[in-house]
Order: C-alpha cells, then sequence, then structure tokens
C-alpha cells in the first residue's frame, strides 16, 4: 500500500464533503460579501449584478438608527436569555449529578425541551400567555398578582420579556447537557481531599467544581450565545419583530430588509457587521474560558 | 459522615418539581388540543381537565381542514435526503480526518466554525440568488442542501471523534485477512461508528425538522410547505383556533420526542465529543 494511494483515498473521502462545503459556505458567504457592497434595490434577484459597487449600504448600516436599536434588542435578548438560561442549566445539572433513583429518566425528560422546533415552541408560549384565555395570566389573575390582562407579546414594555421565556426554555437543557458532562469528569479525589480539610460547601463549589467546568461553561456559553443571535424562528414566530420593532433583532433585521423590501445589499451589509461582532465576541469569551485553565 | 437515608428522596421530590416546570409546556399543548373550544375560551383555563370532556375533535378537524398530512411528509422528505447527504459525506470526511494527516483539516474546520457563525436568515440571501437562478425554487432539493449546509461540518466532526476512539489496529488487520480499504471501514469501522451515527442523524433531524427560515423563503407554495411553516401560518389568521393548533403541534412534536428519547444516551455522548471538535 503506497502513501500515493494514502493520499487519493483521504482525498478521495474528503471530496464529496469539500465540494458541499465549499458550494454551501464559502462560496455563499463571498455571494454575501459581494452582495453588501451591491447598493440599491433589487426585486428581481437576477439583476442584482448590475447594481453599482460601493460602500453605501455599510455607510448606511452604521448611521441608521434602526440598526443600533436591532443591534441593542439583541443584546438584551441574548443576555437576558443566555444568563438565566445558563444558571437554571447549571443548578439541574449539579443536582441530576448527585445520586438519586430514576435520575436517568428525569434527565432525558428534563433536556426534552430542546427537542422542540423553535415555531412549536413559539406557538405554546404565544397560547399560554394569551392575554385573555392564556394559562398564566389566568394564574396570575387568581393570586392576585395581576388585575389587568397583560398583553404579553402584544404590548411594547413586556414583549421581549415574552420572547426570552420560550427562547430560555429551549436554550437550558444545552447548559444542563454540557456542564453535567464537564462535572461528571472532575475527579472524585479533589471533592474527598476538599471535604478532608473542612471546606464548605460553597468553598467546595469555587475552589472545585468551578475551576473543573470553566472552560466547558465558557464553550457553552458562546455556543448558545450565537444560537440565540442567530435566532429567527422564535422571535419571527412569537412576534415577528413588533410590536413596532420592540423585539426585532438583527437577525430579523436582515430577514426583513431582505425579503421584505428587497435590499439584498443593505441586508448582506448588516449581516456581514454582524458576523464580525460575533466573531469579536467568541474569540473574547473564549480566552475568558482558557486563562488559567490547566 | 454517613449519607441520611431520605437524602435521594429528596433530591428525587426536587427533581421532580423541576420536571414539572419544564414539561408544562407539553402538557398545555396536550391538555389544549382535547378539550372543546367552549372550555378552552373561558377566562379561568382548568389546570387539570375534566376527563368527561375530553375530545379529540380537533385531531380530525386539523387533518381534514388543512393539508397537514403533506406538510408531515415534505418534513420527512426533506429531513430523510438531508440526513442522506450530510451522514453519507460527513462519515467519509469524518474518518479521513481521523486516519490521515491532510491539508485540508483546517479549510474543514473552518466551515465548522462558519456553520456556527451563520445566522440562517443572513445564508438564505445567497441561497435565494443561487437557488432562483438554478431553478430550485419551490422544490424541495433547495431546502435540502440549504439545510446541509451548517449539518456537514457537523456531522464531520462529531463522526470524526467516534472514529477517532476506534483502534486502528482492527483495520489492519482486516487487510491483513484480506479486505481493502472500502471493506475494511464498511464492515469494520463503521458498525463499530453506529452509536456516532446515531447521534449526528438524531441531533441533524431534529434540526432540519426545525428549520423554518430556509424552507418559508425558498418554498412558498402550500403544498411546498413543511411542517413548521404550516404550523407558523395558523398563528396569522384572524381567529387562531388554538385546539387545532395545538393538535398540530403535538403530532408534529411526536416523531422528534421519540427520536430523542430513543437516542439521548448517544447525544449526550456526541454534545461532548463535538464540542471538543472546536
Amino acid at each position: 500500500m503506497g502513501a500515493r494511494r494514502q493520499t487519493y483515498i483521504a482525498y478521495g473521502l474528503l471530496a464529496p464533503a469539500f465540494l458541499l462545503v465549499a458550494g454551501l459556505i464559502v462560496y455563499p458567504l463571498y455571494m454575501v460579501l459581494e452582495t453588501s457592497l451591491r447598493v440599491g434595490r433589487a426585486p428581481n434577484v437576477a439583476r442584482l449584478d448590475r447594481l453599482p459597487l460601493g460602500f453605501g449600504n455599510y455607510w448606511r448600516a452604521l448611521t441608521d438608527d434602526v440598526v443600533w436599536h436591532s443591534a441593542g434588542v439583541t443584546v438584551v435578548y441574548a443576555v437576558g436569555t443566555i444568563a438565566p438560561a445558563f444558571l437554571i442549566g447549571l443548578l439541574l445539572a449539579l443536582l441530576l449529578n448527585r445520586d438519586f433513583p430514576g435520575r436517568r429518566w428525569l434527565r432525558s425528560l428534563m433536556l426534552l425541551p430542546w427537542a422542540v422546533p423553535g415555531v412549536v415552541a413559539a406557538i405554546a408560549f404565544l397560547w399560554m400567555f394569551d392575554s385573555s384565555y392564556g394559562v398564566v395570566n389566568a394564574q396570575l389573575r387568581k393570586v392576585g398578582l395581576a388585575t389587568t390582562d397583560i398583553a404579553w407579546f402584544v404590548h411594547g414594555d413586556t414583549a421581549l420579556f415574552a420572547v426570552i421565556l420560550p427562547t430560555i426554555w429551549k436554550c437550558f437543557p444545552f447548559f444542563a447537557l454540557t456542564l453535567l458532562a464537564a462535572l461528571q469528569s472532575v475527579p472524585q479525589t479533589l471533592y474527598e481531599a476538599a471535604r478532608v480539610d473542612g471546606a464548605s460547601p460553597f468553598q467546595i463549589f469555587r475552589n472545585v467544581t468551578w475551576p473543573g467546568i470553566r472552560g466547558a461553561a465558557a464553550l457553552a456559553i458562546v455556543l448558545q450565545g450565537l444560537w440565540v443571535v442567530k435566532d429567527f424562528d422564535l422571535v419571527f414566530a412569537t412576534t415577528g419583530g413588533g410590536p413596532s420593532r420592540a423585539t426585532q433583532t438583527l437577525s430579523l433585521l436582515v430577514y426583513e430588509e431582505a425579503f421584505q423590501f428587497f435590499r439584498m445589499g443593505q441586508a448582506a451589509a448588516i449581516g456581514v457587521l454582524m458576523l464580525i461582532l460575533c466573531a469579536c465576541l467568541a474569540y473574547l469569551a473564549m480566552r475568558w474560558g482558557r486563562k488559567d485553565f490547566h | 459522615m454517613p449519607v441520611p437515608v431520605w437524602r435521594p428522596y429528596i433530591l428525587l421530590a426536587t427533581a421532580l418539581a423541576c420536571l414539572v416546570i419544564v414539561l408544562f409546556p407539553f402538557y398545555w399543548i396536550i391538555i389544549t388540543s382535547i378539550l372543546p373550544t367552549e372550555i378552552l375560551l373561558s377566562r379561568n383555563p382548568p389546570l387539570l381537565p375534566p376527563l368527561g370532556e375530553v375530545t379529540f375533535a380537533a385531531y380530525f378537524e386539523v387533518f381534514a381542514r388543512k393539508p397537514l398530512l403533506i406538510w408531515i411528509s415534505n418534513s420527512m422528505l426533506i429531513t430523510a435526503g438531508t440526513l442522506a447527504i450530510t451522514i453519507s459525506t460527513g462519515a467519509m470526511a469524518g474518518y479521513s480526518l481521523s486516519r490521515f494527516r491532510t491539508k485540508a483539516q483546517q479549510a474543514m474546520g473552518f466551515g465548522l466554525l462558519a456553520s456556527k457563525m451563520l445566522p440562517g436568515s443572513l445564508i438564505i440571501i445567497p441561497f435565494f440568488i443561487l437557488f432562483s437562478k438554478a431553478g430550485l425554487i419551490e422544490s424541495k432539493l433547495g431546502v435540502i442542501l440549504a439545510n446541509s449546509a451548517t449539518a456537514v461540518p457537523f456531522a464531520t466532526w462529531l463522526l470524526k471523534g467516534f472514529f477517532d476512539a476506534i483502534p486502528r489496529e482492527l483495520e489492519q488487520a482486516a487487510m491483513i485477512d484480506g479486505c481493502n480499504e472500502w471493506q475494511a471501514f464498511r464492515h469494520i469501522v463503521l458498525p463499530l461508528a453506529a452509536p456516532g451515527l446515531a447521534a449526528a442523524s438524531a441531533y441533524i433531524a431534529i434540526v432540519t425538522w426545525a428549520d423554518l427560515v430556509f424552507a418559508r423563503t425558498l418554498n412558498s407554495k402550500p403544498e411546498n410547505w413543511v411542517v413548521t411553516v404550516g404550523l407558523q401560518s395558523f398563528t396569522g389568521e384572524y381567529l387562531v383556533e388554538w385546539g387545532a393548533l395545538m393538535a398540530a403541534s403535538a403530532v408534529s412534536l411526536l416523531p422528534m420526542l421519540v427520536l430523542f428519547l430513543l437516542l439521548e444516551p448517544f447525544l449526550v455522548k456526541g454534545s461532548t465529543q463535538g464540542s471538543l471538535a472546536n
């Protein structure tokens, strides 16, 4: 078996996946960049390449209040989802890491929301938080916390909060799953040593558990953070970005520019700016995760 | 320090309490789908269903009034097509990356990174332009290709992790016994990587089944919709029929929930290995 033959096999096996990545990621990415330089509207996408080239879209995007507003909404949406989802995931992982009967089945069931399509999660929460007939308002009325019908998804003040809830619901299982796997890889001897030294449960968590799962936590936060920033389904199916842009994340703004107003160039430019921002944040977060990680 | 006997039961009780909250939306979907409209549209919906009122009318109604079967079969075809493309190419590429040193490693790494970063609502722009020119609008192939874009690098890296765990000596022994490389891969390595194939398939199926942005942008005719697009169209109606909508939601959820519960142990293993690839 010659080295030449080995090389042929190696590249032959890679070729189909490679072609797909080249054709479905790399070339489209190049097209996004090119489109972002096409200034103007093109209801017929076949004529897009007749538009003049220039940086006008980037200039417009950076000076447009709507874009900055959407960037703000995206940040609130992402942080408002990730922080509670991480906390819930961590607490569940700590719980499921203990030994008790039925743990295996409880874990499976607890992670179930992850498998729910965003649209279905959106619809379920729309109904549960319906202003007149929703179960949530009914319970709030019953215990006296609400006197009026709260229109969770319709009112500008509550809409973003209402969209965040199903996102947390869909998001926390991933944290629970990855943090549980990380917890199980922390050596038991470290816990025993800490206990022998008389450490309190909080001290054990801070000095043994947390350093052991910090890298996995950072990675999970980055991956889920990107997922939330990219999300389209949940926001689109609950509010569609409304009322009056109160929940319009960048992801929805890009889609609206492209497929409602047919400003493909403008949409692509906003998307490219969004990608650059995501890449920077992901890089910083990963560096933080690796810091003093042995 | 002896562990108190009741400790596991306190933990179990806590876990069950969490479970009730976590699963409540599922419960409410089911409850809504089996109760008549008069009860649903009350100011004070009962938390426990009055058993005498239970009816499956909403299920019959939604199948009769909406092309739900067509949407589900579209979803199934698109999911199956995406799986066929991504698992076959991903398995070959993952095996190559695991066994041979090539210069393509970094290129595939970039593919994975890009697939984690690219929002669907952005990458759909070039897909829409390309597929418009190629005549892939209103076709299942276009949606399959769009879904495959991010799934191929994912499958490749996930499966590479599983192949790495299989000792090379097994293939070498098989080749000494007269197998060629393909036979060794097909008959020795692939069966051993079955948990990995299951994990990758389950993950990709769940993600593809959930897709909204590709399917709704590339296919606008109702007979080409997938189930998520169909469900979403309910909410735009003037009067939302919640019973029927929840019945349709429950039907669309069922295959993925079954898949998840069956393959969850593999997914746990896969999620840790898949993240190492970064």
